[in-house]
């Protein structure tokens, strides 16, 4: 069997190419590569279809196998036996992982895996390893993940009979800027251009305005707004979106998203089920690695049971070191497992909430609901995104786990602009900005200049003047993501020179934002003194982001080396 | 001619950031001042101006009549997107047709607002016409919302939702397993 090239097409931070303007049926194909499933589609010339792997199947596991020289993905490679995927060698879940640093929570909740994470709590990247030969051999997420679209990408190529470049990727909406340039980066490496990463709940909403287009066509209707509510839970994250259709358009209103998912109900339940696994998690022994295999193979094969039965049996053999044999024996009901996730539950409900506060909605308001991803089925779930939108039935015209891939391959296609003569392709998604981005101001504040949920493209911009008689520089440090500062991303730096001397307060100095169509941010900056024409020194204009790693650091190495020298005070409006 | 619409506040003038020679004859970048009113004391704030659309209200860049209503102002949006978006605007003309993207979805959020096409109708009575980003901001954004109701309705669900799970938190201390062990025998006691 030949192994396919793996090939780093491009080193640049940014994939900023043109446009493949190769000619038609140059269709970009939908890619969801979710953190522990992955599906393909692309629209076929009439509707979009799921592709298939060699076993045919649509639904394909998301990890790599590390085996001396050869390493192989979910795609192709059939692991002899499901404790396999826990044994060490296997990496897995990725996209948990991707553009984190070891500061990250979410990084140190993946320490308990079967593979190795490292950290040294410093705000680097971490080292993730897998047990090869008894060995632990680093990798890094970007490189798993380039991998295993190589991988895709062949068997694509294969079935189309054409070279594939141009691919829409589905993103969780809580990934900030750096991350998303590291799934652009993994992509790159497999030779594959990325022509728009969506929001996972976005390219539902894309399939939604679809479905209600035909719907209102073939009705003749007129095709009124429609709102709907669109809940995504897969093994790593939770999205939430509220949309506002009409006429094939979906115009996004609000975002929500955080990183929990069903990894985080399965790792509370093994630890609720067998209290010494956190131990043995952590510890990475060869036996505990195999114990704790059968415990995550048994624990999810009881959460599984608990969707649609009350209570279920746990049986598992655990070897403790040499001596020792424990057994798990248990009967658990859903009642229990509902108890040991409360907190994922209300972090839940808390970003159905935010979002529907933030879209500026009422519940009657709401035409659909639409439930999509692995934890879909999870009764719970259901109750609390029923409870809250407070509707009987959830729509139903979806499969929850083909939503958002058939949406990427409807974008692909929109975007690599191909037309239907039936108008099915006749289709818009107005994004909006999933985290706020601003910077640093008026102490260690955050300042959004574009705030949250703002539509796409965007430009913006605000006044600071400076904090200090004379200042003649200042620094602009962007950052994205919420409220607090300390919690949010620096996407990057840059020193605003030239200023003109004058107390404090009087140089006007504009901070601007740009998001271009193709999602690329820019930020502009400049002084003047009130009354100028022109302003004393050219304009910055700075691409973001420029912080590629170990922004943990960085973050603080400029606060140690500049304190609040050169800091900026926000302007009120004056109108 | 590719132009952010950035402006050095403070002067009469307006100069494109990108550029840093002022264009002196294209109008690209301008505060419009209607006849009818002096404006002294006015102050040249940002813009994001076209020549080719210098006059046009709100209402006429979504082609509707001021009496339009919100249905007939939504829909006005999104055919208008479809024709805008860069997602589906001919290649060449990206650029051109973003920033008119920008300019109708500036007039779509202002007037699907009532508050905000309520105090844009009172300027536009008054012969006041400050288009784009003069009028709102950061501040007068939020003072804004902080007087809508709906607002508080899920402010105070969102609230009381936070706080129990910071009542969550508070026991946290403990390890997980004699968490989940106090937890199960809170349950067994109960």
């Amino acid at each position: 069997m030949a192994q396919p090239a793996y090939t780093v097409t491009s080193d640049s931070e940014n994939t900023g190419e043109e446009k493949s303007s190769v000619a038609f049926p140059d269709i970009a194909i939908g890619i969801d590569i979710g953190t522990s499933q992955c599906r393909v589609a692309v629209w076929n010339g009439s509707q979009v279809e799921l592709l298939k792997n060699a076993r045919n199947l649509k639904m394909m596991q998301s990890y790599v196998t590390f085996k001396d020289d050869l390493s192989s993905g979910g795609v192709s490679n059939q692991l002899s036996h499901e404790l396999d995927m826990f044994s060490g060698s296997v990496i897995f879940n990725m996209k948990r992982l991707i553009g984190r640093v070891d500061t990250d929570p979410v990084v140190h909740a993946s320490k308990s895996l079967p593979f190795l994470v490292q950290t040294l709590n410093i705000g680097v990247r971490p080292i993730i390893a897998a047990l090869v030969r008894n060995a632990w051999r680093s990798t890094t997420p970007e490189e798993v993940l380039a991998i295993y679209l190589v991988e895709l990408r062949v068997m694509v190529e294969g079935q189309l009979k054409r070279p594939i470049r141009n691919v829409v990727l589905t993103t969780p909406v809580s990934f900030n800027r750096f991350q998303l340039t590291r799934i652009e980066r993994a992509c790159a490496m497999a030779g594959l251009h990325v022509l728009r990463l969506m929001p996972e709940p976005t390219a539902v909403a894309l399939l939604y305005a679809q479905q209600q287009q035909q719907t209102a066509q073939d009705s003749m209707g007129s095709g009124s707004e429609k709102i709907a509510l669109i809940f995504n839970m897969g093994a790593g994250y939770c999205d939430v979106a509220v949309s506002a259709t009409a006429g094939g358009v979906s115009q996004i209103k609000a975002l929500a998203g955080s990183a929990i998912g069903g990894e985080d109900l399965l790792q509370n339940m093994m630890r609720y089920l067998f209290p010494e696994s956190e131990i043995m998690l952590m510890r990475h022994g060869v036996d505990d690695i195999k114990s704790m295999a059968k415990l995550r193979v048994a624990t999810q094969d009881a959460i599984n049971t608990l969707s649609f039965q009350n209570s279920v049996q746990v049986d598992v053999d655990i070897v403790s070191g040499t001596e020792t044999c424990k057994v798990v024996d248990k009967v658990v009901d859903r009642e229990e497992f509902e108890v040991v996730n409360e907190k994922v539950f209300q972090q839940c409900e808390i970003l159905i909430v935010q979002c529907l506060h933030d879209a500026k909605v009422d519940v009657q308001d709401i035409a659909d609901v639409i439930l999509v991803g692995g934890c879909s089925k999870i009764p719970k779930i259901r109750n609390i995104v029923q409870g809250i939108c407070k509707k009987e039935a959830f729509y139903k015209d979806m499969n929850p786990l083909e939503a958002a891939v058939s949406g990427a391959a409807l974008e692909g296609a929109v975007a690599s602009g191909v037309s239907d003569p039936f108008g099915k392709l006749d289709l818009l998604t107005i994004q909006a900005t999933p985290l706020a981005i601003g910077i640093r101001a008026d102490g260690n504040k955050f300042i959004p200049i574009i705030p949250k949920n703002t539509t796409m493209p965007a430009r913006k911009e605000l006044h600071f003047t400076t904090a200090r008689d004379n200042q003649n520089e200042a620094l602009v440090l962007v950052y994205e993501g919420g409220a607090k500062i300390e919690e949010n991303y620096l996407l990057g730096y840059f020193k605003i020179i030239g200023i003109p001397p004058a107390p404090k307060g009087v140089p006007e100095i504009t901070v601007g934002m740009d998001i271009d169509a193709t999602n690329v941010l820019r930020v502009f900056a400049g002084a003047t003194l009130p009354g100028a024409k022109e302003p004393f020194f050219p304009f910055m204009e700075v691409r973001m982001p420029t912080v590629d790693d170990g922004n943990g650091w960085c973050d603080e190495a400029l606060h140690t080396a500049y304190g609040n020298r050169l800091d900026l005070v926000s302007l009120p409006k004056k109108i | 001619m590719r132009c952010y619409g950035l402006v050095i506040p403070g002067g009469s003038d307006a100069s494109c950031f990108t550029h840093a020679r002022r264009p002196t004859s294209d109008p690209v970048l301008r505060i419009i001042y209607p006849a009818r009113i002096q404006f002294a004391s006015f102050k040249a704030k940002a813009t994001i101006r076209e020549a080719t659309k210098k006059d046009a209200s709100f209402y006429e860049l979504l082609g509707i009549p001021e009496t339009g209503t919100l249905p007939e102002i939504k829909q006005a949006y999104k055919q208008l997107a479809r024709k805008y978006h860069p997602d589906v605007s001919p290649p060449d003309r990206v650029e051109e047709y973003t920033r008119r993207f920008i300019m109708v979805q500036e007039a779509y959020e202002t007037l699907s607002d009532s508050r905000r096409r309520a105090l844009y109708d009172r300027d536009m009575a008054r012969g006041i016409h400050l288009a784009f980003s003069a009028r709102r901001g950061f501040q007068s954004d939020l003072e804004m919302e902080e007087r809508s109701e709906w607002k508080n309705r899920w402010e105070a669900q969102l609230s009381d939702l936070k706080r129990r799970s910071m009542t969550k938190d508070a026991r946290g201390n403990l390890s997980w397993g004699a968490q989940m062990r106090r937890q199960r025998d809170e349950l067994s006691s109960e």
